[in-house]
Order: structure tokens, then sequence, then C-alpha cells
């Protein structure tokens, strides 16, 4: 398999009236074409700020750190994206070889454009066909997505359709160009049970048959269960566990991975107690020292955890953790 | 709709008149006694009797909504004996003229600086407009015209009051005294403009801030729209639907602001009539003419708005439409 998109060492802080604040501490993953990747993790442990950074999205006080590296490799070559400036050149992360859904379909559609001017639009961005054109190919992708009468849908707008319509919308128009990678942000989280399971079954489709690599960002470890390759878990900006998806589930390493875990509710123990992932995530202003998780680790073994960073250790050649457990030689 | 509203306003204009203590009729003789004329109760009767105010009151307000809906007409004034259409004559128009032009001054000013300065990041740009509105709607009005009269008599030797030129002050119209007109109602228009352009541009930005901060920015930008296209196109379109909505609110406003500005500046309009025949003369049927038609006025315009509204937003033409 050949890389889609390469991180290195990224790194990005918000500048605040508080001062600098980290949402990601020094990330690194790889996407191969037609890859799907998971990327879990509570809220604030900075999913979403990582994805944006692909499209360079992230609002104008984020600062990147200096060694932190974004390749996404295209037929023309590798492109920079962190090194890109003008509105011209960011169109290929911007819906170009990059899409992105985002978690409330309602609200990520302009309330009083049609769906089918917003689907045009980007379609004549990143293209140079007709308007016509534009609009034979957004009612295709509309009655790809399982939308029936996508003609009649297309004039519609947002507040017209039902909340699993507008996802599939939101699908049909990120593919619509035909990107390379697709980030979905939470895509199914505002959606019933039901709903859920025929937007997934959708998206796994489309990655077959476009062949396509896909960020699947969640809070919910049975949603990735379903639908990633691979795993990366997050807590406080840092990837404390990364590896393929059964293998990760199967035999977590992190005691936070761990924690997610056991606190899936369990269908065939309806009595088991929930266990939560004791204590509350640290204010962001309050970065842990050491390891950021110990201060609610269940299983810290000493003042190694709250003085010293661990780093990566693979503990199988695609499983990797970074926990002073594991660490090969305890310093 | 609009119909029905302007019948319920009517309906509470003329009881307000009513509940002013006194009639009509004991108001014109109590005037002329001051006047030295000796009046008797007998005197009172038989000018109620010829006023028609002996008639019940549900007779009485449709005589008068059957008169302003049909023939346009509204009676005597009680005081001046005198028609009011030709008392008020061109009065009402110049005011409503006056507050539109200072109304859409305000929002030609403020809706494209604000959706700009919302956009903008610079902190030059931002202070020095936060300072500009600030200074519109701290300075009172009426200071304000004292200032810019003070500066024209000292430069030009013309107070710059009043809304014609003497040769033009009793002249029929025409174009040369609109002409004349236009370049003396300018002062007021800008005058009332001044801090309506302050409050406007504040709401705005606001809105526009609002909207700039929602998901289906973020979502454009990530589809590649950018620059002017995402300004335009997704923020500021949505974020001039609450402007549109208050646009009879603001009128209204201004309208209220009117009065003080034409005393200063010694102008004849509706305001400052209603102003004095609500305050010093008690000239119920003159006050309750001009009310009923600066509330027309706002009613017209929010069915104009609510038009408008319809035409830019989809939400509300289905809504129209069910």
């Amino acid at each position: 398999m050949t890389a889609l998109i390469e991180v290195k060492n990224l790194t990005i802080q918000f500048r605040t009236d508080e001062g600098l604040v980290t949402a990601v501490d020094d990330v690194s993953f790889t996407i191969d074409k037609g890859q799907v990747m998971g990327l879990v993790g509570e809220s604030g442990s900075g999913k979403s700020v990582t994805a944006k950074a692909l499209m360079h999205l992230n609002a104008r006080n984020a600062v990147y750190s200096p060694e932190s590296r974004i390749t996404l490799h295209t037929e023309n070559g590798p492109v920079e994206v962190l090194k890109l400036k003008s509105a011209r050149d960011l169109k290929i992360v911007r819906g170009g070889a990059i899409s992105m859904i985002f978690q409330e379909p309602m609200a990520s559609f302009a309330p009083a454009i049609t769906i089918g001017d917003q689907m045009v639009e980007q379609l004549m961005l990143h293209s140079d066909m007709s308007k016509q054109k534009a609009k034979e190919i957004s009612v295709e992708m509309l009655d790809r997505v399982g939308i029936s009468d996508p003609a009649r849908r297309f004039s519609q707008y947002a507040f017209e359709l039902s909340g699993g319509m507008r996802q599939r919308a939101m699908i049909a128009m990120a593919l619509s160009t035909k990107p390379k990678l697709l980030i979905a942000d939470e895509p199914t989280t505002a959606l019933d049970v039901t709903i859920q399971a025929q937007v997934i079954d959708l998206m796994k489709d489309l990655v077959r048959e476009f062949h396509m690599g896909i960020i699947f960002i969640t809070h919910d470890l049975g949603v990735i269960a379903q639908t990633a390759d691979k795993v990366a878990v997050k807590y406080l900006g840092r990837i404390v566990e990364e590896g393929p998806v059964r293998e990760v589930i199967r035999n977590p390493k992190h005691p936070y991975t761990q924690g997610l875990l056991a606190a899936l509710p369990k269908l065939e123990d309806l009595d088991a107690p929930l266990t939560p992932v004791a204590g509350d995530i640290p204010s962001p202003l309050e970065r842990p020292s050491g390891c950021v998780f110990h201060t609610r680790c269940p299983k810290i073994i000493g003042d190694v955890c709250k003085s010293k960073l661990p780093h990566h250790t693979q503990v199988d050649p695609t499983h990797r953790v970074a926990c002073h457990l594991h660490t090969e030689v305890p310093a | 709709m609009a119909l029905v509203t302007l019948l319920t306003v009517s309906l509470i204009v003329f009881t307000l008149m009513e509940l002013v203590p006194g009639t009509c009729a004991e108001r014109y003789l109590a005037f002329k006694n001051t006047q030295g004329s000796q009046i008797t109760i007998a005197d009172i009767e038989a000018e109620k009797k010829r006023l028609g105010l002996d008639r019940p009151f549900p007779e009485r307000w449709g005589k008068w909504v059957y008169n302003v809906f049909v023939h346009g007409e509204f009676g005597d004034s009680c005081i001046l004996r005198l028609n009011i259409n030709q008392l008020l004559a061109d009065k009402f128009w110049i005011s409503l003229g006056i507050c539109m032009a200072a109304l859409i001054l305000s929002y030609a000013i403020a809706v494209p600086i604000g959706i700009i300065s919302a956009s903008s990041q610079s902190p030059i740009t931002n202070n020095s407009l936060r300072f500009v509105s600030y200074l519109g709607l701290a300075l009172p009005n009426f200071l304000l015209a004292l200032i810019i009269m003070l500066i024209s008599t000292v430069l030009f030797g013309d107070s710059l009051t009043g809304l014609f030129s003497k040769e033009y002050r009793d002249a029929a119209w025409s174009w040369a005294k609109f002409g004349d007109f236009l370049s003396r109602a300018w002062l007021p228009v800008f005058i009332l403009g001044w801090s309506a352009t302050a409050f406007a541009l504040q709401t705005v930005r606001a809105l526009m801030l609002d909207e700039i901060g929602k998901l289906y920015v973020t979502a454009a930008a990530a589809r590649g729209v950018s620059g002017r296209k995402l300004l335009w196109r997704y923020p500021a379109k949505h974020s001039l639907g609450p402007v549109i909505n208050s646009l009879g609110f603001d009128l209204n406003r201004i309208f209220n602001e009117l009065p003080i500005v034409a005393l200063i500046l010694t102008l004849t309009e509706a305001g400052a009539l209603l102003f004095e025949s609500l305050a010093r003369s008690n000239d119920q049927q003159l006050a309750g003419a001009i009310i009923f038609l600066l509330t027309a006025s706002i009613v017209a315009l929010n069915f104009a708005t609510d038009i408008l509204l319809a035409l830019i937003d989809p939400r509300v033409r289905r809504g129209l439409m069910g």
C-alpha cells in the first residue's frame, strides 16, 4: 500500500487570552490509499483540530510548531499542506483531494441556499465543468447515496430534509469531487441508531467504490470497530495508542484504551455496572506533567509517570503505545 | 393581514383620543374663553351636537375610520378649526421622507461596514469603528445639531435652519423648491442618520460575528469556498434577516428623535406638530391623525420588509406558502 497522507510531529497550540493552549501534541500517523483510520478520544482530545489541520482550516489563532509536517501525496507529487497559503492553492486540500463531513448535517448546510446550489458551487470551484454538467453530477451523487427523487431534493433546502437524508446529502456533496481522503467528524453522532447503521454501511460501500482513505473521528469505539482498519486513541492532544482495530480492541495496551473499552455498555450483561474512566479531563490550561494521563490512570507506577513523558513503544510491528508500563527499559 | 393591523391600530388610536380628558367641544370653547368670550353650558352642548360627540363610541369610531380609509379625511383640528389634511399638508410626507432617508442612509453605511468589520481581524479597524459608533450612540442628536449650526453660522453665515430658504417658504412645489428642500434636508437626515447608523452598525456587526462562527461557514470553507464569496454569499446573506426585520422599529425610533432635531433646526414637520398638539394644545384630533399616519407607515414598511424577508429566506417563504 502507498501512503496517501503523512502527518509528522504535528503540534498545534491556540493563542488565547489565558496564554497558549495546547490542542494537539506531537502527533504522527500515516493513512494509506483506501485505508480507514479511526480517531478516538473524549471531547477536548484534539480530534477535530487534528482533522482540520489536514485542510489547514483551523482558526487564525492556531500556532503550528515548526516541526509540524503534513504531506499529501497526489498524482502530481507531494503537497506540503501547512505551507499552502493562497485560497487557490488551498483548494486542493479543501474540497479537492480532501473533503470533510461534519457532526451536524443541519448546521453544515447554509440554511438559505439550496442543497443543489451548494453542490454545484463546489463542483465548479474544483473543475472547469459547465453548470449543467455540475448539476447532472450532483443529482447523480444524490441518487448514489440513496436519496429518493434526487432531482427534487436538489432544489430543496436543508431544513426540508430529514436528519438521515441531510447526512446522506452531505456525503454526496463531499464525494462529488472524488476526493482521495474523506474526513468524517462524528458523522453519525447526531443520528438515530438505525439511521447510523445505514450511513455507516453507505460509507463503507463508498470507500470500496471510490478507493478513498477515511479518517473517522468519533468517541464511539463501537462505531470504529465496525468501520475502521486501524485506530488511533487520543488523549489531551497526544496519540496514546495506535494499531489495527481488532488488535487494539482485543488486546488494548494503554490503561486509557482499556478504560474506554470497559466503559462501553454491554448488551449481553445488562446488570453489569457501567465503569466509566475515573476522574475528569484536566483543563487544557493545566496540562499534567509527564504522562498526560497520569492524573486519571488506575495503573500509575510511580514518579516516572508524573515526571517523564512516555515514548511510543512498538508492542508489535503495527501496534504502538505510549505508556511507561510498556517501555522496554523502564527509566 | 396588514389591513387588520391598521383597523386595530385605528381603534387604539381612536380610543386613546377619547381617553384624553375633556372633549373637542370643551377644548375649543375653553380656548375661546381664554380669548375673552363668555361661554355657557348650552354653548358646549350645542358644540358637542355639531361635532357629533353625542353619538355612541362605536358609531363615532366607525365614522372616523370610514372617513380616513375611504376619503383619507381626518376631520378638523380641535383648536385651530382647520381641516387637518390642509394643516398637515406636506408636513407628514416631509417628515416621513426625512426619516426614511435617514433610515436608508444609516443602513447603506452600516451594512457593508458592519459586515467587513466583523470579518476583519485588524484591531485598528475594529477599535476605530467601535470609537465612531460609541460616539454616535453617546452624542445626543440635539447636541450634534447645535454643533453643526454653530459651525455653519460662524463659517457660512447661514444657520442652515428650516427646510426651505426664505424665497421658497410659501411658494408652491416646483423643481426649484424641491432642489432647495434637498439642499437643506440633508442636515436633519444626516443628524438623524448619525445615531441610527451607529446603532445599526453595532447590530449588523454582532449578527455577522454570530453568523461567521456557524458551522456552515466552516463547512463552506472546507469545500474550498473562499474570499468574498465566503463572506457575502454565506454569512452576510444570512445575517441580514434580523436586520430587515427590525427596520420598522428603527423607523419609529428615528421618528421619535425627529421632533428634538426639528425643534432646534426649526423645521416645519409633523413630528414637531405632534409634540405641539399633544403636549401644549391637547389637540386630540390632530395628534390622532399624525399617530395614525405614522403607524400606518410603519405597518406598510413592515409589510414591505416581510416580503423582502421572504425573498431572501426560503424558510420564511415556505412558511408563508404553507
